[in-house]
């Protein structure tokens, strides 16, 4: 118990890092993630091959992978990234593909008579999409983005291999000194659990939320 | 072909439509004048939905031209003499004067009665939104709906749903209406109810189009009946003269068809 107290003050600063890497990323993943949406609902052909392909990527090669090429191979190609806005840009990109299909899904999920509804009384496709498309869209999209961004926060413990000092970091610099691996995880998992259970939370409330009256 | 009159508020000369090879509409031509009924029938797979979606521009199309109140819809014949679509800015504004009501009520379910009414006239015509409020409380009045203002469309019939549409749809106070096959998703009961509007509407001359499977009433609402397949007006007329004495072969064998399913 002793050690857990002193090992607080470390322990903090950890969860600080991991926070404000966690809120940046996803602001990144949220904001790329709903422009690569309507780039593949509303772009050209050029637009919507890019998006293509940057989902593919994304999809098709792991976050530790990319961390690593972040941190490891850019320097060889002159370009020096500091840890913590490398990590955000990076686990923002990764993340910003699973946002895009909860984007995307969400508003192919409004039904096709919506559009025709509005273009019946004269709306063009920009209020279509304000007032009555992303308004519904929203809502279904409302718990598959809380589970993403669960995702997104858990993914931050990655960064602890390329040298950011975030809650993991800390945590197995402690036990290296202390040797006492179970009470030290333990702590940082409950990190993990309580910032991923408090969102929890919030998506179930946002499911109850969701359904509109039938 | 004699000029059109200046009564005539629809004018479709020579619609064709094709999905791919597909000719689904052929060279199609009528006048609807103002104030006239117009019921659509015709076997499944005919085209009368179609036809009925093009004339608002739900559904493009690759030949011909309709005009509506003497402006022609879709497309523009530019100095080269190629066809081309008009700007989304004017298609928007020429849906604007058609109000269409559909078989699956698509009302926003985010929004009250009131605010699916008054969206139009407040996005589409700039109006003030208490104006647009002021108008929409007096549509739904006028469709029977005065005590369900600030219901959200999940918590209404399907009868107060589509008379909710049909209220969203005059807002912008159209030129004329469209109704495709508004009953077939409601109840037996319910049926009655948008009826009664949709004759209402009729003796405010207005001017409708109406797609519709409900033999009696189109018999005993239309002004003109056109009967469709493949994609052709086969025949047109009162509808006394159709149902009473039907020249072609494929309308006397869709009306045996009804008269077998159903009291005519």
């Amino acid at each position: 118990m002793d050690l857990l107290i002193a090992s607080l003050p470390l322990l903090g600063g950890g969860v600080w890092i991991t926070l404000q890497l966690a809120v940046l990323a996803a602001i990144v993943a949220t904001v790329l993630g709903l422009t690569i949406a309507f780039a593949q609902l509303f772009g050209g052909l050029v637009l919507r091959i890019v998006a293509e392909a940057y989902l593919y990527i994304a999809r098709g090669v792991p976050l530790l992978v990319l961390l690593f090429a972040m941190y490891y191979a850019l320097p060889y190609a002159g370009i020096m990234v500091e840890p913590m806005s490398g990590g955000v840009l990076v686990i923002g990109f990764y993340f910003a593909a699973f946002m895009a299909d909860v984007f995307r899904g969400a508003m192919l999920a409004v039904a096709q008579g919506q559009w025709e509804a509005g273009r019946a009384i004269g709306l063009r496709t920009p209020t279509i999409l304000v007032d009555i498309v992303l308004p519904q869209a929203l809502r279904v999209a409302g718990p598959p983005y809380v589970n993403t961004l669960i995702m997104l926060v858990k993914g931050t413990s990655l960064v602890s291999v390329i040298g950011l000092s975030d809650v993991t970091f800390v945590g197995r610099q402690i036990i290296e000194r202390t040797l006492a691996p179970f009470e030290i995880f333990g702590a940082v998992a409950a990190v993990y659990f309580v910032i991923c259970f408090a969102l929890s939370r919030c998506g179930a409330y946002l499911e109850r939320r969701a359904s509109f009256v039938h | 072909m004699q000029p059109p009159a200046a009564s005539v508020e629809i004018e479709i000369r020579n619609l064709s439509k094709w999905y791919g090879t597909h000719q689904v509409l052929k060279a199609l031509s009528t006048d609807v004048r103002r104030s006239e009924a117009v019921v659509l029938i015709g076997p499944s797979g005919s085209g009368k939905t179609t036809f009925l979606r093009c004339i608002n521009l739900l559904e493009p199309f690759q030949e011909g031209e309709i005009r509506i109140g003497g402006e022609s819809m879709g497309y523009q014949t530019d100095a080269t003499g190629r066809r081309r679509r008009r700007s989304e800015r004017d298609i928007a504004r020429l849906r604007a004067k058609v109000g269409m009501v559909f078989q699956s009520f698509n009302l926003f379910p985010h929004m009250t009665a009131l605010k699916n009414v008054a969206l139009g006239p407040v996005r589409v015509n700039g109006m003030a939104r208490r104006e647009a409020e002021e108008l929409a409380a007096s549509l739904l009045a006028r469709v029977g709906l005065a005590d369900k203002l600030d219901v959200v469309p999940g918590r209404l019939s399907g009868g107060q749903q589509q008379r909710v549409a049909i209220a969203r749809a005059l807002a912008m106070s159209p030129k004329a209406m469209l109704f495709d096959e508004v009953t077939s998703a409601l109840d037996p009961e319910l049926v009655a109810e948008v009826l009664d509007v949709m004759r209402q509407l009729r003796e405010d001359g207005m001017t409708m189009v109406i797609v519709t499977h409900e033999m009696a009433f189109a018999r005993a609402f239309a002004n003109r009946i056109l009967f469709m397949a493949d994609g052709k007006i086969l025949e047109q007329g009162p509808p006394a003269e159709l149902f009473g004495d039907p020249k072609t072969a494929r309308l006397q064998a869709f009306l045996k068809r009804f008269r077998e399913g159903h009291q005519l």
